[in-house]
This record gives structure tokens, sequence and C-alpha cells, in this order.
């Protein structure tokens, strides 16, 4: 019992990490996603070939490997130590976490939402040009939130996958829960804290399931 | 200087367009008196809709001079700047064959968004214009509702609400009723002939030749890029001098 009850703790403990990363990496790879995906339509050939290869490679290659590659990638490769830098309440380690996963995610938030915006029809452009809206009015007052409610049962998909990846971040030895629940595991000699982990996340995922499946609903109301 | 002529809403003169090899429009030149209804037909592939989407903005033509309101939008192929070409666009309306309404957008909001961002009216204004608009269509009932639970028949007549709500000089109609079905064309094409009574300029390209002989001051026939024949609605249609116009006619 006691046992149960220190895992608890220790991976509560993590959890803040594990919230952080997954935060961070929304409200960094969403807006990036979005850019992503302008480049990758620009009608600048070069400019869309850039964004495409970008896209590949980050698709194409392991998370983990990207990790690694953003962490170490300043010493090894240009001899840059950033080590020592700490904005705010984190450390590079953590940075580095966010900047891979942000990097990361873009890419397929931006062919997800390529594919919602070539999904919509002309004449949608076309109406709001001759009602006299601007190209930005046109873009969030019209197309944006028709493009948000046809993208988000794949959004949703990698959002609840975004939470399961944080457990990736063990490789730069972020104390987030998964780092946790392995040292709990091997100095206990138990499988229990694969299992409270397991708990964790599976709860973490119900609940952003309850909340994107509410949004899901709210946005119904028209076809 | 025919530019500040009042009575002209819409010059057109000389205009050329070809999408690469090919060239649709071949030379287009008309005018349309304020509170005329011209209809415009032909064949599919003629350049009708070519015509109108130059006319709204939609495309760009080659060459050639396009004056709506008495501003000019193009002259010898060349574009008027960003802030008049927002201008011209407050002067015209324009109902497309899919009537092409936001789908996120209440009825209501459909017709007054415009009004509110862009011609920075109050949302009391712009609920009135609407509401005025809807009983006009016979749809005061449907302001809540979205497109969605709407007939065509209906999406069409809010469309033609939203095109009307910013009180445009000239309306352009790209074949409003071809995505109908017959039961719900006779009411759009009624409203229209009530726009008509009140002495709305339009700009109708359609495919109801009985339509267009009733409503219409004055058709132009279209085939191959050019105009091939033009005169008062009822003459053009029950007595066509060219023979290409013939043979369209006998089809109907």
């Amino acid at each position: 019992m006691q046992a149960l009850q220190s895992t608890l703790i220790q991976l509560a403990q993590g959890l803040k990490f594990t919230f952080g990363i997954f935060f961070f990496t929304l409200i960094f790879s969403i807006p990036l996603g979005l850019l992503v995906s302008r480049g990758r339509m620009s009608k600048i050939k070069i400019v869309s070939l850039i964004f495409q290869l970008y896209i590949s490679v980050l698709r194409g290659t392991p998370l983990m490997l990207q990790l690694l590659l953003v962490y170490f990638g300043p010493y090894y490769i240009f001899g840059v130590n950033l080590g020592s830098i700490q904005i705010g309440p984190f450390n590079y380690r953590f940075i580095a976490t966010i900047i891979a996963f942000s990097l990361n995610y873009a890419a397929y938030f931006a062919e997800i939402f390529r594919g919602g915006i070539q999904s919509m029809s002309k004449g949608q452009y076309e109406a709001a040009t001759v009602l006299g809206f601007s190209k930005i009015q046109t873009y969030f007052k019209i197309i944006l939130p028709q493009v948000i409610k046809r993208v988000l049962p794949s959004v949703s998909n990698e959002i609840i996958t975004l939470v399961k990846d944080t457990s990736l971040a063990q490789v730069l030895s972020v104390t987030e829960m998964f780092t946790k629940a392995s040292a709990a595991a091997s100095a206990q000699v138990s499988v229990v804290p694969f299992v409270v982990a397991g708990a964790f996340y599976y709860a973490m995922n119900l609940i952003i399931e309850t909340i994107l499946n509410r949004v899901e609903k709210s946005m119904s109301y028209y076809s | 200087m025919p530019d500040t002529n009042k009575d002209i809403v819409l010059e057109i003169s000389e205009i050329y367009k070809s999408f690469g090899d090919l060239k649709v429009l071949k030379g287009i030149s008309m005018q349309v008196e304020r509170g005329e209804v011209v209809a415009v037909i032909g064949p599919s592939g003629g350049g009708k809709s070519t015509l109108l989407r130059c006319a709204t903005t939609l495309e760009k033509v080659d060459t050639g001079r396009i004056v709506i309101g008495g501003d000019v939008l193009c002259d010898n192929g060349s574009y008027c700047g960003k802030k008049q070409e927002k201008e011209i666009r407050s002067k015209f309306g324009l109902v497309f064959q899919n009537f092409n309404l936001f789908p996120h957008f209440s009825v209501r909001r459909n017709i007054t968004e415009a009004l509110i961002h862009v011609h920075n009216k109050s949302r009391e204004e712009a609920d009135k214009i609407c509401d005025a608009l809807l009983k006009k269509m016979e749809l005061a009932e449907k302001a809540d509702a979205y497109p969605c639970n709407l007939s065509g028949g209906q999406q069409q007549r809010v469309s033609i609400a939203r095109a009307l709500a910013t009180n445009p000089e000239i309306i352009f109609f790209d074949e409003p009723t071809s995505a109908l079905d017959p039961e719900l064309t006779k009411g759009v094409l009624t409203v229209i002939k009530e726009l008509a009574k009140e002495k709305m300029t339009m700009v109708i390209v359609t495919h109801e030749m009985s339509f267009a002989r009733d409503v219409a001051d004055r058709i132009i026939f279209m085939d191959g890029g050019v105009i091939v024949e033009e005169g008062p609605a009822y003459d053009l249609v029950t007595n066509p001098k060219q023979e290409r116009t013939k043979a369209f006619l006998s089809d109907y």
C-alpha cells in the first residue's frame, strides 16, 4: 500500500512535465502547422518545395531521433553549449523537447490543414470577394471556421497521439511521468508503476476525448 | 464623357479574355441603363458566364474597358487600384448558380455580415435591412435558420437578399435557377420579376427562355465569345434575325 502511495506521488510529480509538453506543443505546433500549410500551398514553386521537404523529413524520421538532434545538435555540430539556458522555470532539456515536438507535430498538422483548406469550394471565396470582404476577413470569418469543423476529427487523432508521445521525452531525461514510472518500476521490481502510468495516460485521453466530442457537437448545427 | 452619364450603370467595351490558348471573349461590348433588365442567353461554352465573371471582378480581362456605376474598373486591360475595386464591389451584387451561402452562418448573418463588417453599419441598422428583405422574399420566419435547413429555392432567395442588402446599383445573376427543380424555380423567378417591376437594374444569364422573354427588356444572344444578336426581348425570341440565333431558339 505504501509502495502504491509513493508511486502515485512520484508519478504525479512527473505529470506536470507531461502536461507541460502536451500543452506547449499544442500551443506552438497548431499555429506553426497553419503557417507550414500555407507555405506548402504557396504558388511560388521553390517555397512550396521547401515546405514539402520539411513535411516529408519531419514525418519520415523518428520523433525520438529528432528530440536527440535538437538537444545534442547545437553542441555536437556547432560546439555551442546551450545546456545552461534557462527560461523561467524551464531548462534546456525541456525547451529542446518542446522545440522538437512542435516542429514534428506542425508537419502533421500542416497536412491536415492543407486537406481542410483545399476541400473548401472556390465559391465560398468568390462570394466573400464580391461582398467586399478583405482577404484577411475572408480567411478568418468564412474559411477558417469551416476548415476547423472539417479537420477536427483528424486533429483529435493527433492530440490523442500527442498525449502518449510525451513519454518519448524520456530519452532527454525529462522527468515526465513515464520517466518516473520506469524509475519506480525498477526500484520496486514491479509492474505496478507502469499500470498506474497507463491509467494516468488513459484518464487524460478520456478527458480530452470528452472535450473534443463536445466541441465537435457544438459545430454540428450545420453541414 | 460616357463615365459621367448617369443613365448608364454598366458599360463594357471591347473586352477580350483568354484562358491559355482558348479565346473565350472576343470583343464584347454592351451597355446597361439604369432600371433596365438585360438577359444574356446562348449555348454553354459561349462565354456568358465568363462575361459575368469579368464584370464582377472574379476574372480579369486581357484588354477592354469596364465601367460600373461611373467608376472605371479597367481600361485597356489595366485595372484600377485595390481601393477603387472595393468601392466598385459595393456597387453591384452577384447571385451565383449554386448560391454560395456561408453554411456556418444563420440566414440573418449571411445577409448582415457584409453590412456590418464591410459597410460599417450598426447591428440594428443591418437587422432592419435584413428583416425587410426577408419579408420581401417571404422568408421572414427563416432568419435564424441555417442554409442546410432550407430548400434550394429558399437558399437562392436568401442569396438574392444577401446581394440586395448593400443596396447595389446593379445585380448580376449567373443562371440563378439552373441548380433548382422546376417547382423551386418558380419562386425564384417570381422574386426576380418583382425586382424588375421595381426597376432594379439587372443582368441575368439564364437558360429560361420564356422567363427571359417576359422579364427582360433586352436580350443578348452570345455564342463563340461574341454577341451574335441583341434586341428587345420579345422580338429577339419570337423573330430572331441571325441563323445561329434561330437554330439555338428552335431547341426551346
